[in-house]
């Protein structure tokens, strides 16, 4: 039993560690340009995609590293192309767009990659479980948990250290003002993007390592981000992280009690923080934003 | 003398509703220059056309001999154009030290140490964030980020309001000492008598469209006027008061 529950808290933090991820990089956009990127888990997908078909050539390590980048690439071209025109528009623009976006992604990674799960293939050691006692904890899982915390630790410190992250949060309170310091603010929220796009190919890579790869793995990825976002408190991205976590530890407690349910508690978790803190978690006004 | 700034029949609009009716007004270099109106005048409407935030569907603005009507605030901030807006809009979530690092750093002598130098009690408090300081120290914050532009021009929109008299002093010294700097001021204020001890010319905004204009020394002459534009706001004030 204890087993058990061990297994599941843990499935619950690595699954919460993969909302943390993407809910970030959602979070970073809706923060700064009020965008709702519903297209986000389209672009974890083909982080994932694209790691499958490097790994070949780069290995699992280049393609961990190459894969992102290219994705958030990709996200800078949509950005201009695309997103920027939602930029101080109706918020309906940015969901139309972006779940348009989402259709896209989704049928041309089952065009160019088929409708079947694929795997990506991970270094032989990492496969391996720590211990005989402790089977249901590959180093593959504990590797994970390390890069989301150093993505997470690395963003943090990028916007808390960096001009570029000073004026990432200074500009999710006053936009305008940033612009009359001499600063592109046009720039300012296209990097902003494409760092929240790299986070999601980040993500789709881990996952694609631990869950194998499928043209709707990031939607279903997507809701439980979007309360991550909220449970924490919009605007907020300790919040981010902590409802992230919370949520998918919830999820894989449930699991073992009622396993119908598991989905179910995230929307339970949800309505009573809401009720109890009607802004979220941390969901005080501009604590990191 | 050249002008620092220099504004033709500007026409600005919120949405539909028609706010500057061909404002033109120029700012000479090195000189101090103030724009006094009544609540509602369009004065801070002027100031966001100038600046590049509510740009002007008619008219043209000329900066440091370049054509900046169309051209994004970022744009105009790098030529040179310090900007303090109303209400001081500091960043309320960031640290003053962060603060100061938000602006973009063009070459010049205003760099941070500097600025502390300026303001002691920014240094004092660097650590702390934008919500914990007072309404002296968040405007002494608001005029600090814009000087870090190392500005050629700068713009204030009612620097002094709602602060203390004492602190209010300190506003104007400083902005005296633009001027010694040699940086071009343009300088919107409710303090009617102290903007035009400070100014050396001065334009008056009615409805939209300059009423007046001329050397800041023969308005503050002109008691009828001078009480007519306090007296003014003094009403405004009663009435807010109320």
């Amino acid at each position: 039993m204890t087993q058990l529950l061990l297994f599941n808290v843990t499935n619950g933090l690595i699954i919460g560690a993969f909302y943390v991820l993407m809910a970030l990089g959602l979070s970073l956009i809706i923060n700064l340009s009020g965008v709702i990127n519903f297209a986000h888990g389209g672009f974890l997908a083909l982080g994932g995609y694209l790691a499958f078909t490097l790994s070949p050539f780069l290995g699992f390590w280049g393609a961990l590293l190459v894969s992102p980048l290219l994705t958030a690439a990709l996200g800078l071209v949509l950005e201009r192309l695309l997103i920027r025109r939602l930029y101080g528009r109706d918020p309906l623009y940015s969901l139309l767009l972006t779940f348009g976006l989402a259709f896209i992604f989704e049928d041309a990674t089952r065009f160019v990659w088929g409708a079947q799960g694929l795997p990506v293939t991970i270094p032989d050691f990492l496969g391996q479980p720590l211990s005989p006692d402790l089977f249901f904890i590959t180093w593959y899982r504990l590797f994970m948990v390390g890069v989301v915390a150093v993505s997470v630790g690395g963003l943090f410190l990028l916007l808390r250290h960096t001009r570029l992250g000073i004026r990432i949060r200074a500009g999710t309170l006053d936009l305008e003002t940033v612009s009359t310091l001499g600063v592109n603010v046009g720039r300012l929220r296209a990097l902003n993007f494409g760092v929240g796009i790299f986070l999601a190919g980040l993500s789709g890579v881990l996952a694609g390592g631990q869950l194998g790869l499928d043209p709707t793995m990031g939607a279903g990825l997507l809701m439980p981000s979007f309360i991550a976002i909220i449970v924490g408190g919009v605007g907020s991205l300790p919040g981010t992280l902590v409802g992230g976590l919370l949520i998918g530890v919830a999820s894989g407690v449930t699991a073992v009690f009622l396993p119908s349910a598991s989905e179910a508690v995230m929307y339970v978790l949800m309505a009573l923080v809401l009720l109890a803190r009607p802004r979220g978690l941390l969901g005080e006004e501009g604590l990191m934003t | 003398m050249t002008e620092a700034l220099h504004a033709d029949s500007l026409h600005t609009y919120y949405g539909k509703s028609h706010i500057l009716h061909g404002v033109a007004l120029t700012v000479a270099e090195g000189t101090v220059t103030t724009l006094l109106g009544r609540n509602g005048a369009g004065k801070t409407t002027t100031l966001r056309s100038l600046v590049g935030l509510t740009p002007p569907r008619e008219g043209r603005v000329v900066v440091f001999g370049q054509d900046t009507t169309r051209w994004p605030p970022f744009r105009i901030a790098g030529l040179g154009v310090g900007y303090v807006p109303e209400g001081r809009r500091i960043f309320a979530n960031l640290t003053v030290e962060e603060n100061l690092k938000v602006p973009r750093g063009r070459p010049g002598p205003w760099q941070i140490e500097r600025i502390y130098a300026l303001f002691p009690r920014l240094a004092e408090r660097r650590g702390n964030r934008g919500r914990q300081l007072s309404g002296g120290e968040q405007e002494m914050l608001s005029i600090a980020r814009a000087l870090l532009l190392n500005p050629r021009l700068l713009i204030l929109d009612e620097p002094s309001q709602g602060l203390a008299p004492r602190v209010v002093q300190e506003v104007f010294a400083i902005v005296a000492r633009m001027r010694a700097e040699g940086i071009s001021v343009l300088l919107v204020e409710q303090n009617v008598r102290m903007s035009l001890a400070v100014a050396d010319h001065a334009y008056v905004l009615d409805d939209g469209a300059i009423a007046w204009s001329g050397p800041a020394r023969a308005l503050a002459a002109d008691e009828a006027r001078v009480q007519a534009l306090a007296g003014a706001t003094a009403e405004e004030w009663r009435a807010e008061a109320r």
